[in-house]
């Protein structure tokens, strides 16, 4: 993985000086609280109900153990216990005292982590394929490029005052495991006519009060242009956004009011005058970062492990864990292994400072020092020994982290919500602990398969329930937490917008009802049909029916 | 960036004139003025990159509701000047447009972009002496000893001192910014007894982990100066073989070198800068803008022990062979080998022009 030269570790130094000069203006009344507000945003410190949020960058969601021991060090320090990992691949600490934040920022520094541009109206940390570099069908690994992104946006004298955020996601593979489509720009790598790499990029995603899906701009921006191209769309954006009003300010409005093509043409224009040279990235600077994602030293090993299938074979509990949270590796003999955020009853993306130890300590001994978060709210262990999986299993389930369900019904995405959030219109994390009881059954949740439960405290869709196969949002109905329901979203190569499938519903109605939706799927699918399949053949209305006859019936 | 205090004139536009009016003034006008309307609108800061990517030569003036915290920004998309707003405090503008030495993102201005200097050969002492001098020219004498020990700069460093009549001042902010900096002492054989206890007590009450005192080559010393007499007959070969032998042997390893210097000590040093490279040694000289008043205010204001001669009339005290105490009207050092040409031991280096 990247690691920083002088010149990454003194901007970050110099960032902390920066922020310290700005706390202390704040503090003697030199900055206004709404000058200060971007200020601090923009280097990761929320307000929410209760307390100050630091959100941590994970770039590009790539760890090593020492940083995950960091993490563990701040929760225990400075925090009480324990972070959140969000759908952008970061941590947040819930409780900080905004006089410890320097003292924080400082102890990230030492292991190489910032939270600069962690919110803000300016481009956010860069996600990418949490499989990257283990996934047999990507052209190319996405994370060089997801590291050269993360230089040329950080602290960038142009785009740090931008009408609205702006996120930024890459993958490398036709397969989208990073939602690609929704984010305000999204790029897939593939080849060019010259075989050479080139980027295709989805412009104007975004989630929130009006969700838009990215569309496609560019079929092949050549590699070494993408900086330049991506200067011209963000400099189209920060001169044509609106900054009137903040629910349209961001570029999926712009590009929906304006229409692709007339955004392209403004992009192109852009494209045109910029002075590309400038922005082009030297060969050799390439080749630096490349350099850091060449793949660990595997050793040579047969597609089978004996002891691993004897394993298999004799503990139903690890067969069960390796069906639905180990995923195949281009190296043979090696597997990704997925960390479940994700117990029964938990609030989905939390981690003890305990538990970051505990994958620290497996990253270091089974996965070449290298761990991943992921756009689901999990941890991956990338690259592990098949013969070694029972032993990470084993660990993962004594710190109560190998939860069965990867991609599976309780596998659930959901925001903070009004437990924390000073946004939110319901909360999020009690909804998701009774639809993740409801739905514990481990036999059941295998027959189900693959389903992806969203929940959202509002609007803003930090839950990304937009594009769940089946989404939840939680809004406000005179004073009460209601939840409104959404069937067919998708935020993959296919990605599509979920449909509301009626009134919004009470909590306690929720579970039961998401119950009945899925006991439905089962009743109509075709053999071997997934869920979102079942919903494009069908549509939404035999879901709309499972889930309010009963209670029409009752009313 | 220029900090205006007055409202300049010319054309005024504010940064919500569409872009095609914003080039076509510039086409007109050798100077422009753009006004912010609210500093969270960054308009502004894709009109000046998108004009001086056009290759407008103007000047480019902000004005209007723009944050210090900007001021980088400003600079880096091109513009020129900031009109301050009436009372403004220009301090942290100054501070932060100086606070990244880096950047990642190629811009009109000035800026080191991180790329060109990852791949450029090794900068040599004299680009970055030229270059520290241009980034700190504002700040203070801790501020530069902290500037140069920066881990990022990755320097060699070691300071030298002869606990003399001002030491005290150096070794304080050495011991406020990195006290286990290695900080050489040579160690002569003809001190006089009180800078050795002076030695002993300022490295103690300074906490001061890493003096190193460095003593002449006892087979060169033996050879050379067999009746430690040298002084009397050769003072340059006395002073070659117990000051500039060893302090080469004792700095060798190192690529920054940090003394002591001020301007005021004799007229060879009136040009000295805070940083200066002599064969491809970064120098460092952290005083050299005090004056003397500075130097006296700050180990009074400080409580720092003083050099036990100081009240002896020694202002400046190497070997007790070649210092005497100087009359009033004299200069410092005019008490350092008096009667001779000689004003500088060597130690300095070449480029220095002597200094000791």
């Amino acid at each position: 993985m990247y690691r920083y030269d002088e010149f990454d570790a003194a901007l970050v130094r110099e960032r902390i000086a920066e922020f310290s000069d700005q706390v202390d203006r704040r503090s003697s009344g030199e900055l206004t609280e709404d000058e200060f507000k971007p200020l601090r945003l923009m280097n990761g410190v929320y307000l929410q109900l209760h307390a100050y949020m630091a959100r941590i960058a994970v770039p590009y969601g790539v760890m090593n153990s020492r940083q995950m021991r960091q993490l563990a060090h701040v929760a225990r320090t400075y925090d009480k216990g324990y972070g959140h990992f969000t759908t952008r691949t970061n941590i947040q600490f819930n409780w900080p005292a905004l006089q410890d934040l320097p003292a924080i920022l400082t102890d990230l520094a030492e292991v190489e982590m910032h939270a600069i541009q962690t919110s803000g109206n300016c481009i956010r940390n860069v996600t990418t394929d949490v499989f990257a570099g283990v996934a047999a069908d990507e052209i190319e690994d996405p994370r060089p490029w997801g590291e050269i992104l993360r230089q040329w946006s950080t602290i960038h004298p142009e785009f740090s005052f931008l009408p609205r955020k702006f996120k930024i996601a890459v993958i490398g593979a036709a397969k989208d495991r990073a939602a690609i489509r929704t984010p305000a720009v999204g790029r897939q790598i593939v080849r060019g006519e010259d075989g050479q790499t080139a980027i295709r990029v989805f412009v104007g995603g975004g989630q929130g009060r009006l969700p838009h899906i990215a569309q496609e701009i560019a079929s092949a921006v050549p590699g070494r242009s993408l900086l330049a191209y991506l200067t011209a769309i963000l400099r189209a954006y920060n001169l044509l956004g609106r900054r009137d009003n903040i629910h349209k300010a961001r570029i999926k409005i712009l590009v929906a009011a304006i229409g692709i093509d007339a955004f392209s043409d403004e992009v192109e224009r852009q494209f045109a005058i910029l002075r590309q040279e400038d922005l082009r990235i030297p060969d050799e600077e390439l080749a630096r970062i490349r350099a850091y994602f060449t793949p660990p030293p595997f050793q040579a090993l047969p597609a089978t492990s004996p002891s691993y299938d004897a394993a298999r074979r004799l503990n139903p509990e690890f067969a069960r864990f390796t069906r639905s949270n180990l995923r195949d590796h281009k190296q043979a003999g090696y597997g990704a292994i997925i960390v479940s955020l994700k117990p029964i009853d938990g609030v989905p993306g939390d981690i003890t400072a305990d538990q970051m130890e505990v994958v620290a300590d497996l990253a270091a001994r089974f996965s070449f020092d290298e761990v991943r978060a992921s756009y689901e709210q999990n941890l991956v262990l990338p690259h592990v020994r098949l013969e070694d999986a029972y032993a990470v299993w084993s660990r993962l389930r004594e710190a109560g982290l190998a939860t069965a369900n990867a991609d599976l019904a309780t596998d659930i995405i959901a925001c903070p919500g009004l437990d924390y959030c000073s946004l939110a219109n319901a909360r999020s994390i009690p909804v998701a602990q009774t639809l993740s009881r409801q739905l514990a059954d481990a036999d059941l949740q295998e027959k189900l398969g693959p389903v992806r439960i969203n929940i959202s405290g509002c609007i803003n869709a930090c839950g990304h329930h937009h594009v769940g196969h089946i989404g939840v949002l939680g809004v406000d109905r005179k004073g009460e937490e209601y939840y409104q329901i959404t069937v067919g979203g998708s935020p993959d190569e296919q990605a599509a917008l979920g449909e509301i499938v009626g009134r919004s519903l009470p909590a306690d109605e929720v579970a039961p009802a998401i119950a009945r939706a899925l006991d439905r799927y089962l009743e109509v699918r075709n053999d071997g049909e997934l869920f979102i399949d079942t919903v494009r053949r069908l549509g939404a209305d035999p879901f709309r029916t499972a889930i309010y006859e009963p209670i029409d019936a009752a009313a | 960036m220029q900090l205006l205090e007055q409202a300049q004139d010319g054309v005024r536009l504010t940064v919500s004139t569409p872009e095609e009016d914003i080039r076509a003034a510039a086409a007109a006008n050798d100077s422009l003025i753009l006004e912010f309307e609210a500093f969270r609108d960054g308009r502004g800061f894709s009109l000046a990159a998108v004009l001086r990517g056009q290759g407008y030569r103007g000047r480019l003036i902000a004005a209007g509701k723009v944050l210090p915290d900007q001021a980088r920004h400003l600079r880096r998309c091109g513009f020129d000047a900031v009109e301050l707003s009436p009372g403004a405090n220009a301090a942290p503008w100054r501070r932060m447009d100086q606070v990244f030495s880096a950047a990642y993102q190629p811009s009109s201005g000035d800026d080191r972009l991180v790329w060109r200097q990852r791949h450029a050969a090794p900068e040599d002492a004299a680009a970055l002496a030229a270059r520290l001098n241009a980034q700190w020219a504002d700040a203070d004498a801790e501020d530069l000893l902290r500037a140069v020990l920066d881990p990022a700069l990755d320097r060699k460093a070691a300071a030298i001192s002869s606990f003399g009549a001002e030491a005290a001042v150096l070794l304080h902010l050495i011991s406020r910014v990195q006290p286990d900096l290695p900080v050489i002492f040579l160690e002569t054989g003809q001190h006089f007894f009180q800078t050795l206890a002076y030695r002993r007590e300022l490295t103690e009450r300074l906490g001061l982990t890493n003096v190193r005192d460095i003593a002449p080559d006892a087979a060169a010393l033996t050879a050379a100066d067999p009746r430690g007499d040298l002084w009397r007959s050769e003072p340059d070969a006395c002073c070659a073989v117990r000051k500039v032998e060893p302090q080469a042997r004792a700095l060798t390893g190192f690529d920054t070198r940090i003394t002591g210097r001020k301007r005021y000590q004799n007229s060879q040093r009136t040009d000295l800068k805070p940083f200066e490279a002599a064969d491809n040694v970064l120098i460092v000289n952290p005083l050299a803008a005090w004056s003397a008043d500075q130097i006296e205010d700050w180990l009074r204001d400080h409580q720092l022990p003083r050099h036990p001669l100081v009240e002896q009339g020694y202002p400046s005290i190497g070997c007790w062979p070649c210092t005497r105490a100087v009359e009033a009207g004299e200069d410092a050092r005019d008490g350092r080998w008096a009667g001779q040409e000689k004003t500088e031991c060597g130690i300095h280096g070449r480029v220095l022009t002597p200094t000791c």
